[in-house]
């Protein structure tokens, strides 16, 4: 991407790379690769499973530690939510809802530590998008029947719209958490480029970004999670309905 | 050896790591938080559910005692009542007994008294008469200066007394 004249300070291009590579083998002529993604998505989940060992760690019929407290809201939350999205018999969901919410939102937030966020790798959000879909194929399924659920695509038109589900779930996520990483840098250069055009240090990178961080980092990051576990509990829900 | 996949791209491995990271998520979150926590949710439902009906058996066996104890109460009442009415009729009839008996005893006694006056006077009558006669014995001595066979004398004064007697 080339940058304008007037702000060629800094550099003359900026290039916004995929997730880094760090290591790369062939086994029996598959190419693996572990990337920043694979590492950062591993620390995430190992995080994930020490806070929740420890929260519920030695649980009391009286709460005597706040963890316990902790742990018992966050499951009422998740519960009360799935109870007032869609409605009764869906109690088993909750583990699969909290599961993608906590990877996409840390997924996302991981950015505020300067690394590269899991979510904005299409790869990721690709494969939470094709669960959610398997789900919402099988709740389909179990309401119509295996007949019903064949008989729908009479009408090409539905596979169309079917296969439309994952791609759009996917894409507005990874777009974006993306989009955020392209605007934030773009931004930045820019206020480089800005800032060397009245002295030699980069007065205007501090600040600015941080506030601009608040929306991209924190606010698209929470939004983008909600709004897929929410759309993978309506799909869900709806095909008990239609 | 640093490079980069391309911004949009799908790298299969990643695919597959991302999935198994999900799942091994889904299954930690299934087992060890949700699993945990609701089996401490249902155990506090059910001792709250038992405490309640502990609270409410005990506030009906309250309720029972109660009751029982107000019927004691009452039954009690009433045998006091029978008790005092029973005491204040044994005391009368007591007392009218003691009336009687009383009554008895001081007529007894006056009898007795009577016959103890009659004896008396009749000892004091029987003393009077001696004297009388031995006093009459000594009078007719002085008039008659002379010793009187006292036996014949005897039997004349006693006429005479008793003839006085008869008139009295």
């Amino acid at each position: 991407m080339k940058v304008p004249e007037f702000l060629q300070g800094a550099s003359s291009e900026v290039d916004i790379k995929g997730p880094g590579v760090f290591l790369q083998f062939d086994v029996f002529g598959v190419t693996i690769r572990i990337t920043e993604t694979i590492i950062l998505s591993a620390v995430i989940v190992i995080g994930l499973t020490l806070l929740v060992l420890f929260l519920t760690h030695d649980m009391k019929k009286n709460p005597e530690k706040k963890r316990q407290v902790i742990a018992e809201w966050a499951v009422e939350v998740v519960d009360n939510l799935i109870a007032n999205t869609m409605g009764k018999g869906y109690e088993k969901m909750s583990p699969y809802i909290a599961a993608l919410f906590c990877s996409s939102i840390f997924g996302s937030l991981i950015s505020l530590t300067g690394l590269r966020p899991v979510t904005a790798d299409y790869s990721t959000v690709l494969t939470w998008a094709l669960m959610s879909f398997v789900m919402i194929e099988r709740a389909k399924i179990k309401a119509d029947g295996v007949g019903g659920y064949l008989k729908s695509f009479i009408n090409p038109l539905n596979i169309i719209s079917e296969a439309s589900t994952p791609v759009s779930m996917s894409f507005r996520h990874f777009g974006n958490i993306a989009g955020g990483i392209i605007i934030t840098t773009l931004i930045y250069v820019a206020l480089t480029g800005l800032s060397n055009l009245i002295c030699d240090v980069a007065i205007f990178t501090i600040g600015i970004p941080a506030v601009l961080s608040l929306y991209f980092d924190l606010f698209t990051g929470f939004m983008q999670a909600f709004i897929f576990i929410n759309l993978t509990m309506i799909y869900i829900a709806s095909a008990k309905s239609e | 050896m640093e490079t980069n996949l391309s911004f949009l791209s799908i790298d299969v491995g990643t695919i597959i790591f991302t999935l198994c990271n999900l799942l091994i998520l889904f299954f930690v979150f299934k087992k060890f938080l949700f699993g945990r926590v609701h089996k401490i949710l249902d155990e506090r439902k059910n001792d709250v559910a038992e405490r309640f009906q502990k609270a409410d058996d005990a506030m009906e066996h309250a309720k029972k005692l109660e009751t029982e104890y107000t019927d004691l109460m009452e039954g009690a009442k009433e045998k006091s009542a029978e008790m005092m009415r029973e005491a204040t009729q044994n005391a009368q009839k007591r007392s009218e007994q003691i009336l009687a008996e009383a009554r008895a005893d001081a007529q007894q006694r006056k009898a007795q008294a009577e016959e103890e006056i009659e004896r008396e006077k009749k000892r004091a009558q029987n003393e009077l008469k001696g004297e009388i006669s031995e006093l009459a014995v000594m009078v007719a001595q002085k008039v008659v200066e002379k010793e009187i066979n006292v036996n014949d004398h005897d039997r004349f004064i006693n006429d005479f007394i008793e003839n006085v007697g008869d008139l009295k």
